[in-house]
């Protein structure tokens, strides 16, 4: 895919992300836009790069305001689901 | 006073091009200060809308009024929730500044949808606020500008990696 060279933020991390990415990029395509699976098929490599960014963001300084920043809604289920507006 | 920024525009790709380019358009080579991307949350809800947090971080510089407070250079954490339902092909995204928030806040609305086979419409909206006393509308004009003037490298990069993605396929 377009990124070969995508990295992590946290190094140990990268290449457990890259063998994520390239499992959901097959998926989305091959699958997902198809809607022939509601299930994200990645879920060992998955588990795998999220424990080690988990791992990586625990005691980091960011960790507060990301908390924060995570719990916004920016859409309504109208703009997700519904007509489109304008 | 809030800066706002709106754009539309179609691409002549496939909605499919588009959304997997925009889920993967970090790192090309318009878009140096990109220094790495992470997906921390990643899920699909009961109408089969697939959700998708991402954590990126940043490099920027700084305007040389506002060096003297916070320095020539910094890295900024970004936060961006994707919600894309795959029976009305159509992605909306929002991104914003996690850290920094006090000198700039940059938030920004993207819708893209599928027209035709072969043509997806872009939407976009872009708020700048800051609270930093004194500098509170020059930094949001300057951030609004420096966006602006950026643009073209944004679509260009885009479409890099749609093309590289189509070369690929074939």
């Amino acid at each position: 895919m377009g990124n070969i060279m995508s990295v992590s933020f946290a190094p140990e991390c990268t290449e457990k992300k890259t063998k994520y990415d390239d499992c959901f990029n097959k998926w989305y395509t091959e699958k997902f836009l198809k809607g022939t699976s509601m299930e994200n098929e990645c879920t060992q490599l998955w588990d795998d790069y999220i424990t080690c960014v988990n791992a990586a963001l625990a005691n980091h300084q960011i960790k507060p305001s990301l908390d924060k920043a995570r719990e916004d809604q920016p859409f309504s289920h109208e703009e997700i689901s519904g007509s489109d507006k304008k | 006073m809030v800066q706002v920024f709106k754009n539309n525009f179609n691409y002549d790709h496939d909605f499919k091009v588009v959304s997997l380019a925009y889920l993967n358009r970090y790192p090309n080579p318009y878009a140096k200060h990109v220094l790495s991307i992470d997906t921390i949350e990643n899920f699909i809800d009961n109408d089969g809308n697939l959700h998708i947090t991402k954590l990126m971080v940043k490099t920027g510089r700084l305007p040389s009024f506002i060096k003297p407070f916070l320095g020539s250079n910094l890295n900024s954490w970004i936060i961006e929730k994707t919600i894309i339902n795959p029976h009305t092909s159509k992605l909306v995204t929002y991104s914003a500044n996690i850290d920094h928030r006090r000198f700039i806040k940059v938030e920004e609305y993207i819708t893209y949808r599928k027209l035709s086979d072969g043509v997806t419409n872009v939407n976009n909206k872009v708020l700048f606020s800051s609270n930093f006393i004194g500098f509170k509308q020059r930094i949001e004009e300057w951030s609004r500008n420096k966006f602006t003037s950026n643009i073209e490298k944004s679509k260009d990069g885009l479409s890099y990696v749609m093309n590289e993605l189509k070369k690929l396929k074939t």
